[in-house]
């Protein structure tokens, strides 16, 4: 052999791509969680009733230890801030980065850079589910609660796109995309169906408004479950970042690799319908957040889910609290849905990636 | 016996593909499978690798039966270099090699020190922060096999890895693989590499593997005409040969 001659420097960087290891990793998450709390905070500052910014922290700190420090603010002021907009903008954390996850999932999943809650029917599922206990009341869905029944339709969506995209056992990628678009047809069909027989049209259009997306609705009571499945769900994938990058090498190469494809496949199923049924419970179906922030993400550190993951999260938490400032202030005392303007931002975004990137061959290979 | 199959039957959305196969590959033995498209050698392959279960028959690699190992321990008997290539997400060359150590636990300086050895064998000494996707056919294949060196397995699986390579470079990736001295079998298209370079090889047709043992003696005109529907004739011809590298 003549490995002697051939062997170059081992820290050559010979594709013109900067070194993206250790440091600038560790930078990149400090920036971006600096990034993350200075958009909470101006959130949390800016509405109809103005809160400067230190007295935004003050009351949030006050709150927290009463008495802390010196009162500044009326009692109006901070019960906007801790009665509204703080749940509000943490509601808008973790819905962002919940949904840019799930996304980040699906694409390794489905590997396909196409994947999205929203393309594959899910969120339309999830949608579909809170809707019935929205106009129907929960009795007619057995009791179940909007968290739950929007579970269940994203479950059912996406257990339907996984059974429909199989050929010989196996995915292909374009079957997967039109499954998944039908299905959302679908699903958008039957619950504008139910919006129409709806009773009040108040009632309809306030859920028209929230299948738009909007975290209007944002409570003290309705953070802890959002939190808990994001965080769980967040520590269990970062636990199997290894299997992930296999599946995303294909599920051949995963099997041949060690990994329980079958069962990794299954969990990650139910953790991504579990993660968008509690979200869309929440905040109603934001479109784009899980198609193009995991790009994004992957354009700053590379496709490894382990350093893909947390910048994910970050992104889409800081991505979202900004959209919702833009949702709230733009158009004022008007709100804007959240998926006007996530897709203001997201189409361009997403053309671009589309001239950059062969996206299309990712579609039409079968 | 590295690899042994007996009497190995697999079947495919209810159509059987497989018939009761016979194979063995010894250690550091180079073992090819040829026999014409659709004739099921992918099938038995992807079989030995647990894409597939068998219908009947059992499978041993290293003495136990595969299909009764945890999903983790096959995989640090076996290792594979298919013809599917990672998606169109950036991985970079030295990621996709180091998943290779996916069976194992993770032991990060040890493992970068397996890559960079690894890359260095197949001639990419220094890639690690290439984009794999950057790469041409031939780099790529390369680095699929540093993939499965870091494996550490005692049996390599090739399905075809010199299709869609020009000529100079499907003669590096067989004189690599044979240099590497582990136990092989190698799903090969061109009969005459296959000839060229193996040990042994497997002919199978319509899912039965009609013949096996050394190329000179399996590959007969009589056979080929059976398998393949083509005559066989033995003539001089071109033969291609790397050129030897300057030092």
């Amino acid at each position: 052999m003549t490995s002697e001659t051939r062997q170059a420097p081992a820290t050559a960087t010979t594709a013109g791509r900067p070194r993206r290891r250790g440091g600038r990793f560790a930078a990149l998450v400090v920036a971006l969680a600096v990034a993350v709390v200075a958009a909470t905070w101006l959130a949390v500052s800016i509405g109809a009733v103005h809160v400067a910014l230190p007295q935004a922290w003050g009351i949030v700190a006050d709150r927290l230890v009463p008495g802390l420090v010196p009162r500044t603010w009326t009692p109006v002021q901070a019960q906007i801030v801790w009665e509204f907009r703080l749940p509000r903008a943490l509601l808008a954390l973790l819905v962002g980065a919940g949904l840019a996850v799930v996304g980040a999932v699906l694409q390794a999943l489905v590997r396909n850079p196409l994947a999205d809650p929203f393309l594959l029917g899910v969120s339309s599922g999830a949608s579909f589910g809170a809707v019935l206990v929205l106009i129907l009341g929960a009795s007619t869905l057995g009791g179940l609660s909007l968290s739950g029944a929007a579970f269940a339709g994203s479950l059912l969506a996406l257990g339907l796109v996984y059974a429909l995209a199989q050929r010989s056992g196996r995915l292909t990628p374009s079957r997967l995309v039109l499954a998944g678009v039908a299905l959302a047809y679908l699903f958008q069909a039957l619950y504008s169906f139910v919006l129409q027989q709806a009773q009040s049209g108040r009632a309809a259009q306030q859920v028209l408004f929230w299948l738009m997306g909007s975290l209007g609705g944002a409570r003290w009571h309705m953070l802890p479950l959002p939190t808990v499945v994001l965080v769980g769900g967040l520590v269990y994938l970062l636990l199997q970042h290894r299997r992930l990058n296999a599946l995303t090498a294909g599920e051949e190469t995963a099997v041949s690799l060690g990994v329980n494809v079958a069962r990794l496949r299954i969990t990650l199923f139910v953790l991504t319908s579990l993660l968008v049924g509690v979200l869309v419970a929440t905040s109603g179906a934001i479109a784009f957040v899980g198609l193009i922030v995991p790009h994004a993400a992957r354009l700053l550190v590379g496709a490894d889910h382990r350093r893909v993951l947390p910048v994910t999260a970050l992104l889409g938490a800081a991505f979202l609290q900004l959209v919702d400032v833009a949702a709230r202030t733009v158009n004022a005392p008007q709100e804007l849905a959240l998926s006007i303007v996530t897709a203001l931002f997201g189409v361009p975004f997403f053309l671009w990636l589309l001239r950059r990137r062969s996206v299309d061959r990712a579609v039409t290979v079968a | 016996m590295m690899l042994d199959l007996r009497g190995v039957s697999v079947r495919l959305d209810g159509r059987p593909i497989v018939h009761e196969a016979d194979l063995l590959v010894d250690a550091s033995e180079f073992v090819a499978l040829v026999g014409p498209n659709g004739c099921g050698k992918s099938t038995l392959l992807r079989t030995i690798y647990r894409a597939l279960r068998p219908s009947a028959g059992l499978i041993s690699v290293d003495g136990d039966d595969v299909h009764g190992l945890s999903w983790r321990e096959s995989a640090r008997r076996t290792a594979v270099v298919a013809q599917e290539t990672p998606s169109e997400l950036d991985f970079t060359v030295g990621e996709v090699v180091l998943m290779g150590r996916t069976p194992y636990e993770r032991v990060p300086a040890a493992d970068e020190e397996r890559c960079a050895r690894a890359l260095d064998r197949v001639g990419l000494a220094g890639a690690e922060e290439r984009v794999y996707a950057t790469l041409s056919g031939g780099e790529k294949q390369r680095a699929l096999i540093a993939r499965a060196l870091v494996q550490e397995t005692p049996l390599l699986l090739l399905d075809e890895p010199t299709s869609h390579l020009d000529i100079r470079h499907q003669l590096e990736i067989l004189h690599l693989v044979r240099e590497l001295g582990v136990a092989t079998l190698a799903v090969l298209h061109d009969l005459n590499q296959a000839a060229a370079f193996c040990d042994r090889l497997y002919v199978m047709s319509a899912g039965r593997v009609l013949a096996g043992g050394p190329p000179g003696q399996v590959l007969t005109p009589d056979l080929i005409s059976e398998v393949y529907g083509v005559r066989a004739v033995h003539r001089t011809q071109l033969v291609f040969e790397r050129f030897k590298e300057e030092p």
